[in-house]
């Protein structure tokens, strides 16, 4: 009865199973954007989180990191790569007249930091320079040309892959050996290289507090561990606010289905006023119009359900690159919200209805038809 | 014994301007196997005594029987139950519903019962009133004549004691009005009910076993 019922007026039923459904999708998809996008977010972290980057802190008087705090550093993480860097910026030029701009590093142990597109990677750099891709290409520099950096020559051994995400700077980068910037005493910043993430925290924590006593900070630490919980608790909140936006949408298709529900009810008084007439009880009626309502909610949620798994497989693509992650729990549960959401508004905004159908009296719905 | 009785009945309303009393004392009833005709003018009170019958109105003071029974106590929920199993109705506007067909037009006052089939009924019925060959016909598909021979077999499907018609010919002209009377009359004998019915037809009340007549809600 139910669905013939909804069935006389196709086009408003369409429209507010529509309501319903742009709502879920709303919902579902917004939900699912914040999972895919926290998603990316960490996946490009993924290679770095083992990494920590000491600097020097707040409330220290010189600007750089001394030899002897490097060493103490060495000494108290045993089991943990540790780079000084000395860091500068230049301006290289080519002969062909280009220029760029590029961050200088100087440092020894380059190959942790540093994957090489071309060339051989040195264990230790005591000689030659490496350069990014993107500035070598600029300049057209080859394997074998020289650099000149502060009155110094050295011969490019290697280009530095091009990477994208966190990481890499947009710019160029020019690594030289240590050597290459003596007129700075002290370092700019020590990378630290642990095991595992977890390792690069505790690590952190150990420098933390060795080094910053008293609240007076000495180094600053920073992990990309930390970076990605940041992240996390920004994309956390979000989606948070993504799922309001959706939750809006849905509760303006609940004032549709009112709407709908009601209309279809005033209609169609005379009949309803017939069946009281003829014994059918009230709770009967309620639960034959409350069925309508859920109709709508069933059918808007599913296909917005459907519809959301579509969006969400092209965002995870688009955003994570890969399709299949939709389908996993975290995501796909917001499929399932949308739909719950769904029918419950439906079932919500027809109480009203349902409820003002069945208590009217049998004897006015049938003079006032 | 009555099936049904109304026993100094009034009804009275209470609007904003005045105090109107629909039904002054009035007394009723109807046997099985007789049709009760009640005629007067408009706003004499007739519809409001066939709301009382038909269990859709509560009288103010007065009482109410059926088959015996003192019923004038009874919720809303209860009367849903007597009107179920014991009244039939056939409106004036025959009252069908549009989406169904006539079949389920007849089945419909016993849908909602789980636990009986009437659809055997529902046809026997409609073949009674000469629609057999109409069964899966939606509204729309018959003739004003037609609708309200299917309203009366859906009056019937619970097998009542009472049919209550409200102007069952108002909507008809004088031959199809004719047809559906017969039908009410043949009907009325074989399943051994009680018809009351208001009307403005001449023609009913050749048809009536017994004749009401009501002005300004006094039984005359």
């Amino acid at each position: 009865m139910a669905w013939r019922n909804l069935g006389r007026n196709r086009t408003r039923t369409a429209l507010a199973v529509l309501g319903i459904v742009v709502g879920v999708i709303a919902i579902a998809s917004l939900g699912m954007a914040g999972v895919a996008l926290e998603q990316q977010a960490t996946s490009s972290l993924g290679g770095l989180t083992d990494q920590a980057i000491i600097s020097p802190g707040e409330d220290v008087d010189t600007d750089g990191i001394t030899d002897a705090q490097a060493e103490t550093i060495r000494d108290i993480l045993p089991g943990v790569t540790v780079i000084p860097q000395k860091t500068n910026f230049t301006e290289l030029s080519a002969r062909n007249g280009e220029e760029a701009n590029v961050q200088v590093t100087g440092l020894t142990n380059s190959a942790p930091l540093y994957d090489l597109s071309v060339g051989a990677e040195p264990t230790r750099l005591e000689t030659g320079a490496l350069i990014s891709e993107s500035t070598a290409q600029t300049l057209g520099l080859e394997i074998g040309d020289p650099i000149e950096y502060e009155g110094q020559l050295f011969r490019i051994r290697g280009f530095i892959a091009s990477q994208s995400g966190f990481g890499s700077d947009g710019g160029g980068e020019l690594v030289l050996p240590l050597s290459a910037l003596n007129d700075q005493d002290d370092y700019n910043s020590v990378t630290i290289i642990a095991e595992d993430g977890d390792a690069a925290t505790e690590a952190a924590t150990t420098i933390e507090e060795h080094f910053n006593e008293d609240d007076d900070e000495v180094l600053s630490v920073t992990t990309y561990a930390s970076v990605q919980e940041n992240i996390r608790s920004f994309t956390d909140t979000l989606e948070l606010a993504l799922l309001g936006i959706g939750s809006i949408s849905l509760f303006v298709a609940s004032v549709a289905i009112l709407n709908v529900m009601l209309m279809s009810t005033i209609e169609r008084r005379g009949e309803i006023g017939v069946l009281r007439a003829v014994g059918v009880r009230r709770d009967e009626v309620l639960r034959m119009i409350l069925t309508e309502a859920a109709f709508l909610g069933v059918v808007g949620g599913l296909v917005g359900a459907g519809g959301s798994l579509v969006v969400g497989v092209v965002m995870f693509n688009v955003l994570a690159g890969d399709p299949a992650l939709a389908l996993a729990w975290s995501s796909s549960r917001y499929l399932l919200y949308g739909f719950i959401f769904a029918l419950v508004a439906s079932i919500l905004s027809g109480i009203y209805p349902a409820w003002k159908a069945a208590n009217e009296s049998p004897v006015d719905a049938l003079r006032g038809s | 014994m009555s099936v049904i009785q109304l026993r100094d009945v009034v009804k009275r309303y209470n609007t904003e301007a005045e105090t109107i009393e629909a039904l002054k004392n009035v007394d009723f009833h109807a046997n099985r196997g007789e049709m009760v005709v009640v005629t007067g003018p408009s706003g004499s009170g007739k519809s409001t005594m066939l709301n009382m019958i038909g269990l859709l109105d509560t009288p103010t003071t007065g009482e109410i029987f059926l088959d015996g029974r003192n019923i004038t106590d009874f919720d809303e929920d209860e009367r849903t139950e007597e009107r179920r199993s014991q009244l039939g109705f056939v409106f004036q506007d025959f009252h069908l519903l549009p989406m169904l067909t006539a079949e389920e037009n007849v089945e419909l006052p016993s849908m909602w019962d789980t636990d009986v089939d009437r659809r055997e009924r529902a046809v026997d019925l409609l073949e009674r009133v000469g629609l057999g060959d109409r069964l899966t016909h939606t509204p729309d598909e018959l003739s004003g004549g037609q609708q309200q021979r299917v309203a009366i077999a859906r009056s019937l499907i619970n097998e009542p004691d009472i049919l209550l018609a409200d102007e069952p010919t108002g909507n008809l002209d004088q031959d199809t009005g004719k047809t559906v009377l017969d039908e009410i009359t043949r009907l009325k004998q074989e399943e051994n009910i009680a018809v009351v019915s208001i009307t403005h037809d001449e023609q009913l009340v050749e048809y009536a076993d017994r004749v009401v007549r009501i002005v300004d809600g006094v039984v005359q």
